[in-house]
């Protein structure tokens, strides 16, 4: 079979940072090859490479065995190379027809030609969708067929799915793997990231597994069990903890001060039940999708709409149900956002106005003077506590780099004076230093007694920070152990199957 | 991630070229150059006259500031004003005493504040929208109540001739209660608890949901407050001329008081600037358009002027403060 794509020591960093390194990798010809791997591990870049959204830093890309550098992912859609994203990137309020045509109509655009033209070519790839059928009307099966029939309409010659079958039902991904196997044999080459290791061992042809941006292992389906791929995605030793932190004794469990039971909200939290205690970290570990942060918005009131579809949520035995978060804060329940550019901070402020805002916050009175000074006291007093590296105290938010940006977010949370920190991601989009510190200061408030949630995809980040450990899939708690119990392969293993 | 080493961004220790001191030096200019070209611009009468019309205007464009602040922006200012005023001389015909007539006016206003802040913070309406569909619901009911355009404030109110005619410390009455009103905002928004919550829901409304400040009562307060600003224009304006004229809420004067705001340097991306560039910005717009009014020139290309300069500014506002932040997201692994 002949190699379509291959890159030699693919290197691809952002700011210096490397989403992954001297990668070689190649994909041949009517091949459907899945590539696996924890959330970060450098997946989503690598194929976006190929398909021209971004550009190596370094090393070789090869179409054809012509070295090319893709311009943008025009360049790659007229190479033949096709990304179907998690997210559709269908028009809702278009129909079918119009869907897979566009970009490609013709002048005169008539409708009933068009209806009839995509009829015949989705009856002649297999496809039972209605082309007049407007696209926000249909399941999410029927979404990635108009996905692969506008792939195929482009002439593409290379797919990459990026987790295709997140959000499918069992007969769908029946179907669409039957799709899969149809489109290998026109020849097409298919890249599928997964999470879904069964999958990955069913329907593919080779594998590869990318561990924190490197190549861990490739080779053909057959060669790899199970156990073998969680190896090779996990990789370190069971006593190794993240950045060299020394092994530690679980706190002991505090009082009881969240109990969840039976939550359900929208499609993405489905009969989740778990509960938090003082004086303790508790890990929660998903995957992408998994659900995990929508329980946190749930409980905090962060959720915009009103999705929650039953269940009780108790505080200290009390129950409540929180529209808004304002008065989860004041009984004492903050979020930490895990998107800190888009709720997390105000970007034209200095840190310390944002902190005092946090201070501000907690009180009733509008009319309450604010003293001048107040803000560069704020940031003098925590700056130091988080060894904030600023500039200057005039600096606006936007200008300090992730790692000030986030301890100032989490600062801004802890002068709220909670009781249960729920943090989200803490430490996405934060360089090395920070995130030590931060852990730090995440076992320095379990210690004060306060209830912690640490929600992360990163397993190396649960172990080093949690007391106790809840694996979240498919918007349900499957699992619970302590830290005594878990380790990083008993957790992925809960976490993919 | 944007890099986590410290950049030198903009903020450095050189003195900082802001919109507002350029508007500031353009009104300067335009005000040395009309004194020295048009004979009649530095006469004492123009001043005053100049003052009067800058009182209406920047009173205006103070509530309009504290509302763009918040990221929002209420086109339903000169329609409340219209109507609210007229509501309370109205009031007088069927025997009510002035002073009586303004305060109920004054709930009147409260209320469209009220359900125009509520369309915004609960029903979640963009402001734009729902501001003007408001004004023309407010100004609509006011058409349908009052049978002619103009009223005529009753004669013999001692307070309201001194608002028109009357001076305080050398000022103008209502030049006066403009400064005190300006200074007034200026306080609240920078020294009050719920002025930092404006700037804050302005600057970044989805981090001030999240960490739980009140968003919505601040919006529906600001707006109720916007709307009180607009009714005391109104009382401003009724005490120069001695009667308001409904159909003021077909001209152009909404668009000045956005002119104002814009150009002074309140960026309609929220969260930035102040009663300062409220200040600058009347100034300057005041200057221009009573230069222009020298000058004779028609009230049609006066507009057309105003118009360019307010796309000018807003061009210009959009290019210093994008409103979204993909620039600064790409890199993201």
């Amino acid at each position: 079979m002949s190699t379509i794509i291959e890159f030699r020591n693919a290197t691809k960093s952002f700011a210096g940072i490397p989403a992954f390194r001297d990668i070689d990798f190649t994909l041949r010809k009517g091949e459907i090859h899945a590539l696996l791997g924890e959330n970060g591990a450098g997946k989503s870049t690598l194929t976006k490479v190929m398909a021209g959204v971004y550009r190596l830093s370094r090393g070789q890309m090869l179409l054809d065995g012509r070295d090319i550098t893709l311009k943008g992912p025009a360049d790659g859609l007229a190479q033949g190379i096709v990304m179907v994203f998690q997210e559709t990137n269908l028009v809702p309020a278009m129909t079918v027809a119009q869907n897979i045509y566009l970009g490609d109509e013709k002048m005169f655009n008539r409708l009933r030609g068009l209806y009839i033209e995509a009829r015949q070519f989705l009856v002649g790839m297999g496809f039972q969708v209605d082309p007049t059928a407007q696209v926000s009307t249909l399941g999410a099966a029927q979404k990635q067929m108009v996905e692969i029939a506008r792939a195929v309409h482009h002439k593409a010659r290379v797919i990459i799915f990026d987790e295709p079958t997140a959000t499918l039902t069992p007969e769908e991904k029946k179907h669409f793997f039957m799709l899969l196997e149809r489109m290998k044999a026109q020849g097409t080459a298919i890249v599928f990231i997964t999470h879904a290791l069964e999958e990955a061992l069913q329907v593919s042809d080779r594998i590869t597994v990318l561990r924190d941006g490197t190549l861990a292992a490739t080779g053909p389906a057959r060669d790899f069990t199970r156990a073998s791929i969680v190896q090779a995605m996990v990789g370190r030793s069971l006593t190794e903890t993240l950045h060299g932190a020394a092994p530690r004794e679980p706190r002991p469990y505090g009082e009881k001060v969240l109990s969840v039971e039976n939550l359900s909200c929208g499609t993405m939290v489905r009969n989740a039940s778990f509960s938090v205690f003082g004086g303790q970290v508790t890990g929660i570990f998903g995957l992408v999708g998994a659900g995990r942060s929508e329980m946190a918005k749930v409980v905090a009131g962060v959720l915009k709409r009103d999705f929650m579809h039953g269940g009780e949520i108790r505080l200290n035995g009390r129950p409540v149900r929180y529209r808004v978060p304002r008065p989860a804060m004041r009984d004492g329940i903050v979020y930490v956002t895990e998107d800190r550019k888009l709720d997390g901070f105000f970007e034209t402020m200095t840190a310390g106005q944002n902190l005092l805002l946090g201070e501000l916050s907690t009180g009733r009175n509008p009319l309450t003077p604010v003293p001048l000074r107040r803000a560069a006291e704020l940031a003098r007093e925590w700056g130091g506590r988080l060894r904030l590296r600023q500039i200057s105290d005039r600096a606006r938010m936007i200008e300090l780099s992730g790692g000030n940006q986030q301890k100032v977010v989490i600062a801004k949370s802890l002068i709220q004076k909670p009781k249960l920190v729920i943090f989200d991601e803490p430490t996405r989009g934060v360089d090395v230093g920070a995130i030590v510190e931060i852990h730090q200061l995440i076992h320095e408030l379990a210690d004060q007694g306060l209830a912690v949630v640490v929600i992360s995809s990163y397993l190396p980040e649960i172990m080093a920070v949690s007391d106790r450990v809840l694996v979240a899939k498919r918007g349900k708690i499957v699992e619970e152990m302590t830290m005594a119990e878990a380790s990083e392969e008993k957790i992925m293993f809960a976490a993919v199957h | 991630m944007a890099g986590d080493t410290p950049q030198p961004t903009g903020s450095g220790r050189r003195v900082k070229i802001t919109q507002e001191s350029v508007v500031t030096a353009i009104a300067a200019l335009l005000f040395v150059v009309f004194s020295i070209f048009l004979n009649n611009f530095l006469t004492q009468g123009n001043i005053l006259a100049l003052l009067k019309n800058v009182a209406i205007l920047g009173t205006l464009a103070t509530g309009m500031g504290f509302i763009v602040v918040g990221r929002g922006i209420d086109l339903t200012m000169v329609a409340v004003m219209v109507v609210g005023v007229a509501f309370a001389i109205w009031l007088t015909t069927l025997g009510q005493g002035f002073f009586g007539a303004i305060v109920i006016g004054g709930g009147l206003v409260t209320a469209c504040g009220l359900v125009t802040g509520l369309l915004i913070a609960v029903a979640e309406i963009p402001p734009i929208f729902a501001t003007l569909a408001m004004a023309s619901v407010i100004y609509g009911g006011g058409r349908v109540a009052f049978s002619s355009d103009v009223l005529y404030a009753p004669a013999n109110v001692a307070w309201l001739s001194f608002i028109g005619s009357g001076t305080f410390l050398g000022l103008p009455a209502s030049v006066a209660i403009f400064l005190a009103l300006a200074a007034l905002v200026a306080a609240f928004l920078r020294l009050t608890r719920f002025g930092r919550f404006v700037y804050a829901t302005g600057d970044n409304p989805h981090a001030a949901r999240t960490m739980g400040l009140p968003t919505r009562p601040v919006l529906v307060a600001q707006y109720i407050v916007a709307a009180l600003i607009a009714y005391l224009a109104g009382i401003l304006l009724t005490g120069l001329v001695s009667s308001i004229n409904t159909r003021l809420y077909n001209s152009t004067l909404i668009y000045d008081v956005l002119l104002v705001v814009v150009l002074g340097g309140i960026s309609l991306s929220g969260g930035q600037g102040g009663v300062r560039n409220v200040l600058v910005g009347t100034v300057l717009v005041g200057i221009l358009i009573n230069g222009m009014t020298i000058l004779n020139f028609s009230y049609t290309s006066q507009n057309l002027i105003k118009s360019v300069i307010l796309l000018a500014a807003l061009a210009l506002d959009a290019a210093i403060n994008p409103r979204d932040e993909q620039t600064s997201q790409s890199g993201d692994i």
